[in-house]
């Protein structure tokens, strides 16, 4: 085993960011079919604002293929969209990508590498960072950009905790959770695309998509959804998530579990919700039946606002919510999937 | 005074309350709720090889000393209460005179089988009328040739029948009294040994406890387990402290067991606004409980240290097996009136907790004997 | 096949941590355990030996109570072990720690580096990728399923958009996550092989490493201060038969909170 070949590209040169020399930060647009990801458009957002207070100036990375019509959305959401292909390219692989967005970091020298804390984000990054020599800040809530140096906040413990971090050396590599930042651009740019070619060889990538196995269309992964309507070991049966479903249906959410529930057999892990599970951060978690274990929690907390259905008054998912209903869930919650439908 | 257990008695702690904490505790109130003798858990945990825990590395044990075999007795008996008498009447009294006795076929027959958990060990004092006064023992052997011929019922045994083996405490000759008692080899399969009625109890469910019928049963003249005839009490004075400890140890399980359930009600449980856990009465409680809990658990390591240093250790581990189920008993009823309504439910484990913690009194020895042995040991001969 | 496991020792999911200082420091509850995901690390590699021969090494870098980590590895079944409690390796961000592992794993041959997808107190999820590139090896992420063979293996991931099946060459590290296995009970003589071990140690220098590159002095990454996450204000419990709770509810959650 021989170390990675390292592309050796470290500045430690701390610039004042109020030189002429406007620094770069690279934001990494992953995609999805056509779609850009949802924590990538927060971050041209972000950019964005960071462009506009003159501290950076942004451009957006794709890697792989780029679909005509996502190309045109991201022209107009940033002033320069850097297209990066090579057949090896074509699927994801983290040694792909990887040699591919460092070599192009090498080349731009930015201050900032920006990236979504997805899957793919958290899978890739940290090789990026080995390969450029530098730092790496992942799954971030939040962030004070105009501070010198900047500075981060994630979450450890699950996130009973929040820690303030800062980055020394250049470039700083940033992961961010989705959900943690809005977005506001409303794609008004007239931006340019340049195309460059990864130069990655086969050797370079040993692996290989050998089957993947999509969800139906139109379900919004759990990390990313606004709406997640969770349900625990109050339903007594695996039968009876029709009812989250229906709910789910109705208010546009995706179906979240707990994983008592998973452990059951009654939902796959993928819909996990909690510690060994998945971390989400909806607009709204609507938590039925579910009576609140730590891990859960860990998994949910930082959700906008939360409503429990449970019979139990101490339920201790009660004190990490915003409303409750004490009440029978069999009843309740069809009542609630009726008013939506009225309304 | 080093208080503190080793580093490989912490780490032992450590991986017995992880097996119990995964394999027991799941299905404690599936045990306690059907009362059946949970026979695939018995195996999976016999796998691990546990039971021979007590005995010689050499012969696949773990060579574990007294204090080890106490954090043992006490995580299992956390788990379960009902699956613990099984197991640890298997781990000590069922198999200790087969191994210190038994030759070297029967080892192979008994000994070693019941240390993986392939066979069902059991000893037998206790019968209708004799408990705690062994020289009323009624069941006698009787010398036939080189064989004895046992006859007499055995009461309130633990694994009793569903036992392959038992070591059953009988008189050569009445008249005799305690002076008159031996341990006797007793497998199953050899005739006129049967069970007889299965007992139902008000805790310590799962654990089948019940009579042992022995009609004429013959035994060879090896099956008498001891190199003396007639040292019975003698011998069993080799294994009665660890035996008091070790009930001193589930007393201790069982306080545990209750006292995290109260703890974890008492932080969530709200009443006018606040969680229980914030009023006076029930912080008293818990100060009381923790206090006693920490005496006891001071008392029964103490003993096993002193029966481990070869000290002498009858009346500390008298005092351990009583202080700590006094402090057992008080434990459970607390826990239970923490729980209110709730303590009553059979959907809960405090009223578990609360039934289970009776047989401590009559396990190990009565509280009045033990009284009145530790009362004339102190005041000495009058 | 010689399978090396990267586990960590966390604190207990139980223990409490309390921000002390003024946010300066943390104050955690002292009773430890592995790392979670770390355990289906340890448990499949166990398997792999079962399965294809070979040896299972585990690797830890912390202090203390560490060792326990090593020693459930040892009690379930593992090899070898190797402790990197020096105090220059302590307290570094994920590249400081990465490069310390990487080089540890990287002093004997082997086919396989298994470790959990992130470790449960620090949530950064960075060492496994990172010591895949240091090692320069491939790498997969967030595994619930691996079938090894000769030279390559099969590596099932929960993508974002589904299941993914992904072949990749050996040597390679896998990171791996909830649904893998179900981490077996250590037998006695597992404990008691444990209980007796002597534990190897591995400073800065028989790595080949400058105490200055690891740990707190190789880090770039720095935590200025702890916070406590913002806490919800009191539930509203929303009063009433079944049905008027529902549409109350509905009602607040369209109308007030303007979320659907």
């Amino acid at each position: 085993m021989q170390p990675a070949r390292q592309c050796g590209f470290s500045r430690t040169w701390k610039g004042s960011f109020r030189g002429w020399l406007v620094d770069t930060i690279l934001v990494f647009v992953e995609t999805k079919g056509d779609a850009a990801k949802k924590a990538s458009l927060e971050l041209l957002s972000e950019g964005r604002k960071l462009e506009q207070a003159g501290r950076f100036r942004m451009e957006a990375v794709v890697l792989g293929p780029l679909p005509a019509g996502l190309k045109d959305r991201l022209l107009s959401l940033t002033e320069t969209l850097v297209h990066i292909d090579d057949p090896l390219l074509e699927a994801y692989t983290p040694e792909g990508y990887a040699f591919a967005l460092a070599g192009y970091a090498g080349e731009a020298g930015p201050k900032m590498i920006l990236a979504g804390a997805t899957q793919m984000g958290r899978d890739f990054m940290p090789r990026v960072a080995v390969l450029l020599g530098c730092g790496i800040v992942s799954d971030v809530t939040a962030a004070a950009w105009e501070g010198d140096p900047v500075t981060f906040v994630r979450p450890v413990y699950g996130g009973k905790v929040l820690t303030e971090v800062s980055c020394n050396g250049f470039p700083v590599i940033v992961t961010t959770r989705p959900n943690a930042f809005g977005i506001s651009e409303e794609g008004s740019r007239t931006g340019n695309l340049v195309e460059r070619q990864a130069g990655v060889t086969a050797d370079q990538v040993h692996t290989r998509i050998q089957r993947a196995d999509a969800k139906p269309k139109g379900k919004v992964d759990l990390t990313e959804a606004d709406i997640i309507v969770s349900g625990g070991r109050g339903l007594k049966a695996a039968e009876n998530f029709r009812l989250i479903e229906e709910l789910a249906d109705a208010i546009g959410g995706t179906v979240g579990a707990t994983r008592s529930v998973v452990d059951a057999g009654w939902r796959d892990q993928e819909d996990q919700v909690g510690k060994s599970g998945k971390t989400v951060s909806p607009k709204l978690y609507i938590a039925v039946g579910i009576s609140g274990a730590i891990h859960h929690i860990m998994g949910m907390d930082t959700s906008k606002v939360v409503l429990a259905v449970n019979k139990d008054p101490n339920a201790i998912i009660f004190q990490y919510a915003n409303y409750g209903i004490v009440g029978d869930l069999f009843e309740v919650v069809p009542a609630m999937t009726a008013e939506l439908k009225k309304r | 005074m080093d208080f503190a257990l080793t580093e490989e008695q912490e780490f032992f702690k450590k991986m017995i309350t992880d097996a119990v904490d995964r394999m027991i505790v799941p299905k404690a109130p599936e045990i306690d709720r059907k009362d059946e003798f949970p026979w695939e858990l018995w195996r999976e945990f016999g796998k691990l090889g546990y039971l021979g825990l007590r005995y010689p590395e050499e012969i696949g044990g773990m060579n574990a000393d007294p204090v080890t075999a106490m954090i043992f007795y006490e995580q299992v008996s956390r788990g379960s209460v009902g699956f613990a008498q099984s197991v640890i009447m298997n781990v000590l009294m069922g198999t200790y005179f087969i191994y210190r006795f038994g030759s070297e076929a029967m080892k192979e027959r008994c000994l070693y089988p019941a240390m993986r958990g392939e066979k069902v060990a059991t000893m037998c004092f206790t019968e209708d009328q004799s408990g705690s006064d062994l020289s009323a023992t009624r069941t006698t052997a009787v010398k036939d040739g080189s064989d004895w011929v046992i006859n007499g019922t055995k009461m309130w045994i633990t694994n009793g029948p569903i036992a392959d083996m038992a070591t059953v405490l009988a008189t050569t000759d009445r008249s005799l009294g305690a002076k008159g008692l031996n341990f006797f080899l007793v497998e199953k399969g050899t005739p006129g040994f049967a069970p007889g009625q299965v007992l139902e109890k008000m805790g310590c469910r799962g654990t089948v406890t019940g009579e042992l019928v022995f009609d004429n049963v013959r035994v060879p003249g090896e099956n008498l387990l001891g190199t003396e005839i007639n040292k019975g009490v003698d011998y069993l004075g080799e294994i009665l402290d660890e035996v008091r400890v070790m009930t001193g140890a589930m007393a201790l399980g069982i306080s545990q067991a209750a006292f995290d359930e109260g703890l974890e009600y008492a932080r969530k449980r709200v009443a006018f606004g606040k969680p229980i856990g914030s009023y006076q009465l029930i912080r008293a409680k818990f100060a009381d409980m923790a206090s006693e809990m920490e005496a006891s658990r001071l008392m029964v390591y103490y003993a096993a240290w002193r029966i481990k240093e070869k000290l002498s250790s009858r009346k500390e581990a008298a005092m351990a097996k009583m202080f700590a189920t006094e402090t057992c008993l008080k434990v459970v009823d607390e826990v239970t009136r923490i729980w209110g309504a709730n303590g009553f439910a059979q959907e809960y484990n405090p009223q578990r907790h609360f039934r289970d913690a009776r047989f401590l009194l009559y396990g190990g020895g009565t509280h009045e004997i033990l009284k009145d042995f530790l009362g004339r040991l102190i005041i000495g001969k009058t | 096949m010689n399978v090396v496991v990267l586990a960590k020792q966390v604190p207990d999911a139980e223990s409490s941590i309390e921000i002390k200082g003024d946010g300066e420091r943390l104050e955690i509850q002292q009773k430890f355990a592995t790392s979670l995901f770390d355990e289906f690390a340890l448990e499949e590699a166990l398997r792999i030996r079962e399965r294809h021969g070979g040896r299972v090494k585990v690797i830890t870098l912390g202090a203390g109570k560490a060792t326990e980590v090593l020693r459930t590895g040892i009690a379930m079944g593992a090899d070898e072990t190797l402790l990197l409690d020096h105090a220059a390796f302590l307290d570094g961000d994920g590249y400081a720690t990465a490069l310390a592992l990487s080089r540890a794993v990287s002093k004997a041959p082997c086919d396989v580096v298994l470790c959990g997808k992130q470790a449960v107190d620090d949530d950064r999820g960075e060492v496994g990728p990172m010591v895949a590139q240091f090692l320069g090896l491939p790498h997969v992420g967030g595994v619930v399923k691996l079938d090894i063979a000769e030279g390559k293996a099969s590596a099932e991931s929960l993508a974002e958009a589904g299941r993914e099946v992904v072949e990749v060459s050996l040597p390679a590290v896998f990171t791996v996550q909830k649904g893998l296995n179900e981490p077996r009970v250590a037998p006695i003589t597992g404990v008691m092989k444990a209980m007796k071990a002597q534990i190897p140690k591995a400073a800065p220098e028989d790595l080949g490493l400058d105490p200055a590159e690891v740990g707190r002095a190789g880090s770039k990454v720095q935590v200025k201060r702890y916070l406590a996450p913002k806490k919800r204000p009191p539930v509203q419990i929303i009063g009433g038969e079944a049905n008027d709770a529902a549409r109350e509810a509905v009602r607040i959650l369209a109308d007030v909170e303007r979320l659907i």
